[in-house]
C-alpha cells in the first residue's frame, strides 16, 4: 500500500522564478524507511516541507494514502533538524503540542507526554525547560513529540545532523529499535540527509536528487535486516552507488 | 505667514537641530569606543564602568536637564550653554547603548583575532585599527541607529523645555519651531511634523541606510560548514540569544557571559559572583546614608515631605499609561506577527515611528486637550508606546521560521497557541519594551506634567509629579520664583532650596530607577535568560 505518492511535483519560487524542483515522482510504501539524499541546496528540505503540506507545490500533487495533501494534518508527523522545541515550554509541554489536534482531556495530554518522554528514556526531565538538556536529549524531545499523535507517517529532517557523531549514532540506533518493535504507529519514514551512510543504514529506499532544478537521478533500493554491518562489502557497494549517483552531478 | 517662507524656516530649524544630533553622535561613538574598548581589555575598568554605565543609562537623564542646563548657563554664555547643555543632554541619551555595543562586540572576539595580533606583533594602535575598530564597527552602526531615535526625543524635548525658560531658550531649532506654531494654526503646525518626519526618513535613508551596508562587511560570519554549535545557533535558542543581545543592556550585562564558548576575555563565576554582591552590598550602604541622612535634616524631610507624593502620583500615572500600552501592544504585535506574518512589512513603519518622538505632539495635545492629567496620560502613552511595540515587533522579527512551521505541523490553535506560543514567544521583547517605554515615559515628564507656552504661561499642569517638581524647582517662571508658591502653596524657593529641592527630587526617582530595576526587571530578565537560552 502506497502510504506517501509523490505525483510530478515541481517548485519554483514565485517571485524569482528560480526554478528548485522538477517533476519528482516517487512513493514510500506502508513500512517503508525513505531516505532522499542530494547535494546541499537542491531543495531536500523544502520537498519535505511540500509532503508535509507545509508549502503548496508549484506543480503535482502530494498524496496520502490516496487523498491530496493541502496542509499539515494529524496522520503525518514532522521532526526538525534544528529540534525546534518552544524554548519557553518545558519538555513535558513540548511533547503536548504535539497533542494539540487531540480531543483528550488536558489531564490524559499530561498523562501521554510523560509516558512518552519515559519511553524516550527522559522521565524526571519532565519540568525541564529543554535548554537544560544536550543535544541528543533535544532532539528525543522532538521525536517523542512527532509521535505523540500516533501519526502514520514521520518526516524527518536531518534530523541527525545537529548532534555529535556519538549522540547522533546512538539516536539513530534508537530511531531503528522503536521502527522494529512496532510499538508505534508509525509504518513510513521519510528522511532527508546529507549523510550517505546514514541513509545505507537505515533507508529501504534511497533516493537521489540531482543539483536544482532536481529531479529523481536514481532510486536504489536497500536490503538487508537492521541493524547493518557498516564493514559489510554490501554495505560498500550501496555507498559506492549513492555516491556514484551524486558524483555523476557534480561533475556535469 | 508664506508656505514657502515657513518651510525654509523649518528646514533652517531642523537643520539646528541636526547639526547638534550629529556632533552628540559623533561625541557619542567617540566615548563609546575609548570606554567600551577601555572596559572590554582591562578587567579593572570592567569592574567600575559597568555598574557605573548600566546605573547612568536606565536613570532618565532628561530629568537632569534642568540641572544640566542650571550648570551649563551658569558656566557658559547664553547661546553656547544653552547649545552645549542640549548636545549634553542628547550625548547622555545616546552614549551608553553604543559604549556596551563596542564592550560586547570586543568581548565576544573569537580568540583567535588575538592570537592573530600577537603573533604579528601588532602595537595598540595597529590593534585598535584592524581588529577592535573594526570588529566593533557593525554593533556601532546598529546601536547608533537606536541612539538616533533616543536622542531625537531628548533633542526635541530639550528644545521645548528650554522654551519655558526666560533668558536661555535655543533659538533655533524643530522643537522651537513646534512650540511656537502651535499658536498659529494647525497648517502651520501639520507642516512641522512633515518637514521634521522628513528629516527622520532622510537620515535613515541617506545616513544610516548607507552606513548599515558598509558595516556588513565587517560582520564576522557564522561559519557554513554545519557544526553542532552553528546547527545550535540556528535554532530557536539562538534566536532568543540574539534577541535579548537587543535588550538595553543593563538587562544583558550578564548575557555575555553565557554560552561562548571562544571568546576573549571571559571572567570566571566568582568575579561575576563577587561582583554582583559587591553591588549590592554598595547599594545597601549607600541606601542606609541616605536614610539617615535624611532622618537627621528638617529641610531635607520637609522637601521629602513634597517630593514622595509627587514621585508617587507619577509612579502611578506612568505605570498606568504603561499598562493601557500593554493593552494594546500586545494583541496589536501577535496580530502583526503571527496571524497577519506581515510584520516585516511593518517593521521599517513602527522604527521610524519609534523613532519619531512623541513630544512633537505635546504642544498641540496641551492646547487641545488641557486637562492636565489628560496630557500627561497622552504624551506618556504616546512616548512609551512605539518602545514597547518596537521591541516586541524586533525581538520575534528573527524568529526561528520552525516555530511557525510546529504551529502548523501540529495545529496548534486558539488559546493553546496564545498561551503556548505567541505570549510566551514576545516575553523578551516586552521586558524589552518594558525598560525601554517606561523609561520614555519618565523623561518626558518634566514636559508632559508641567507645560509652559514660548510667552512662559502655563498650558496643562497635574496636581503633582517628579516632572512638575523637578519643573519648578530652579526654572524660574517668567512670572518670577511664585510659581512653586502658586503650585504648591509653600513658601518661595531661595536658589539653593531650590537646588536642594532638585537634588532630593533626583534622588528619589535614581533610588526608585534602581531598586525596580534590581527587584522586577534584572529578576525577571534573569528568569527569562536562563529559559530562553540555557
Amino acid at each position: 500500500m502506497n502510504m506517501i505518492t509523490l505525483e510530478k511535483v515541481s517548485f519554483l519560487f514565485e517571485n524569482t522564478k528560480l526554478e528548485i524542483m522538477d517533476s519528482i515522482s516517487f512513493v514510500a510504501r506502508k513500512g517503508e524507511f525513505v531516505c532522499i539524499v542530494g547535494p546541499s541546496g537542491c531543495g531536500k528540505s523544502t520537498l519535505l516541507r511540500i509532503i508535509a503540506g507545509l508549502i503548496p507545490p508549484s506543480s503535482g500533487r502530494v498524496l496520502f494514502a490516496n487523498h491530496e495533501i493541502t496542509e499539515p494534518n494529524r496522520k503525518i508527523s514532522f521532526v526538525f533538524q534544528d529540534f525546534a522545541l518552544l524554548p519557553w515550554l518545558t519538555n513535558v509541554e513540548n511533547v503536548k503540542i504535539g497533542l494539540s489536534r487531540s480531543d483528550i482531556s488536558d489531564e490524559a495530554k499530561d498523562k501521554k507526554a510523560s509516558e512518552l518522554l519515559d519511553r524516550f528514556g527522559l522521565s524526571g526531565f519532565e519540568d525541564y525547560y529543554p535548554n537544560a538538556l544536550s543535544g541528543g536529549m533535544k532532539q528525543r524531545v522532538g521525536i517523542a513529540r512527532s509521535v505523540a499523535s500516533d501519526p502514520q507517517v514521520l518526516l524527518m529532517d536531518e534530523p541527525f545532523s545537529s548532534l555529535d557523531e556519538l549522540t547522533a549514532t546512538s539516536l539513530r540506533s534508537d530511531i531503528v529499535y522503536m521502527l522494529e518493535n512496532k510499538n508505534i504507529s508509525v509504518n513510513s519514514v521519510i528522511m532527508v540527509t546529507h549523510n550517505v551512510e546514514e541513509a545505507v543504514e537505515l533507508a529501504d529506499k534511497v533516493i537521489v536528487l540531482s543539483d536544482k532544478p532536481s529531479h529523481v537521478k536514481k532510486i536504489i533500493n536497500i536490503s538487508g535486516e537492521r541493524p547493518r554491518d557498516k564493514r559489510s562489502g554490501q554495505f560498500a557497494a550501496y555507498m559506492d552507488e549513492i555516491y556514484a549517483a551524486l558524483a555523476k552531478d557534480i561533475e556535469q | 505667514m508664506d508656505f514657502f517662507a515657513l518651510i525654509l524656516q523649518l528646514i533652517l530649524d531642523a537643520s539646528a537641530s541636526w547639526i547638534r544630533m550629529f556632533i552628540a553622535l559623533g561625541i557619542s561613538i567617540v566615548i563609546s569606543i575609548a570606554v567600551g574598548i577601555y572596559a572590554a581589555v582591562s578587567p579593572r575598568a570592567e569592574r567600575v564602568i559597568l555598574p557605573v554605565v548600566d546605573i547612568l543609562q536606565t536613570v532618565p537623564i532628561l530629568a537632569f536637564f534642568p540641572f544640566a542646563l542650571y550648570i551649563f548657563v551658569v558656566f557658559l554664555p547664553g547661546f553656547i550653554g544653552i547649545n552645549a547643555a542640549v548636545i549634553f543632554l542628547i550625548v547622555t541619551s545616546m552614549v551608553w547603548n553604543i559604549i556596551f555595543g563596542v564592550y560586547e562586540s570586543i568581548k565576544t572576539l573569537p580568540k583567535e583575532f588575538l592570537e592573530l595580533s600577537d603573533l604579528y606583533q601588532f602595537d595598540r594602535m595597529e590593534r585598535l585599527k584592524s581588529i577592535y575598530i573594526p570588529a566593533a564597527l557593525p554593533r556601532i552602526v546598529e546601536q547608533s541607529i537606536l541612539s538616533w531615535s533616543i536622542g531625537l526625543f531628548y533633542l526635541v524635548t530639550s528644545e521645548i523645555f528650554s522654551i519655558g525658560i526666560s533668558q536661555d531658550q535655543v533659538r533655533w531649532g524643530i522643537g522651537v519651531a513646534f512650540a511656537t506654531l502651535v499658536y498659529q494654526g494647525a497648517s502651520q503646525y501639520v507642516t512641522a511634523i512633515v518637514v521634521f518626519i522628513c528629516f527622520v526618513v532622510a537620515t535613515r535613508f541617506l545616513f544610516f541606510r548607507p552606513l548599515e551596508k558598509y558595516s556588513v562587511r565587517y560582520m564576522r560570519q557564522q561559519a557554513r560548514v554545519p557544526q553542532p554549535a552553528q546547527g545550535y545557533e540556528r535554532t530557536v535558542i539562538g534566536w532568543v540569544s540574539r534577541n535579548i543581545s537587543r535588550a538595553p543592556s543593563v538587562l544583558t550585562s550578564n548575557r555575555i557571559l553565557k554560552g561562548r564558548k571562544h571568546v576573549s576575555h571571559l571572567p570566571t563565576p566568582k568575579t561575576r559572583h563577587d561582583l554582583r554582591m559587591l553591588y549590592y552590598a554598595g547599594l545597601a550602604a549607600i541606601m542606609l546614608l541616605l536614610i539617615y541622612v535624611f532622618a537627621t535634616n528638617r529641610m531635607l524631610l520637609e522637601l521629602e515631605s513634597v517630593v514622595f507624593p509627587a514621585i508617587i502620583a507619577s509612579f502611578v500615572r506612568i505605570w498606568f499609561a504603561f499598562a493601557v500600552m500593554l493593552a494594546i501592544a500586545i494583541p496589536l504585535s501577535v496580530y502583526l506577527i503571527f496571524m497577519s506574518r506581515q510584520s516585516s512589512k511593518y517593521m521599517i513603519v513602527f522604527q521610524i515611528a519609534a523613532s519619531i518622538p512623541a513630544t512633537i505632539l505635546l504642544p498641540a495635545i496641551a492646547v487641545t486637550l488641557k486637562s492636565g492629567e489628560l496630557v500627561a496620560f497622552a504624551v506618556f502613552l504616546l512616548s512609551g508606546i512605539w518602545y514597547v511595540i518596537f521591541s516586541v515587533m524586533a525581538s520575534t522579527r528573527t524568529l526561528p521560521q520552525s516555530v511557525f512551521e510546529v504551529k502548523k505541523i501540529f495545529g496548534v490553535k486558539g488559546r493553546s497557541a496564545w498561551s503556548n506560543i505567541y505570549i510566551k514567544a514576545i516575553v523578551p521583547g516586552l521586558i524589552t519594551g518594558a525598560v525601554t517605554g517606561i523609561a520614555a515615559e519618565w523623561n518626558a515628564s518634566i514636559v508632559a506634567e508641567y507645560f509652559t507656552n514660548a510667552s512662559g504661561n502655563l498650558v496643562s499642569s497635574v496636581g503633582t509629579g517628579l516632572g512638575k517638581v523637578l519643573d519648578l524647582s530652579l526654572v524660574t517662571c517668567k512670572s518670577g520664583a511664585s510659581c512653586w508658591t502658586a503650585q504648591y502653596g509653600l513658601p518661595a524657593l531661595s536658589g539653593s532650596q531650590g537646588l536642594m529641592l532638585m537634588g532630593v527630587a533626583l534622588l528619589n526617582l535614581v533610588v526608585m530607577i534602581i531598586l525596580i530595576n534590581t527587584l522586577v526587571w534584572k529578576r525577571m530578565y534573569r528568569k527569562v535568560s536562563k529559559i530562553y537560552m540555557g
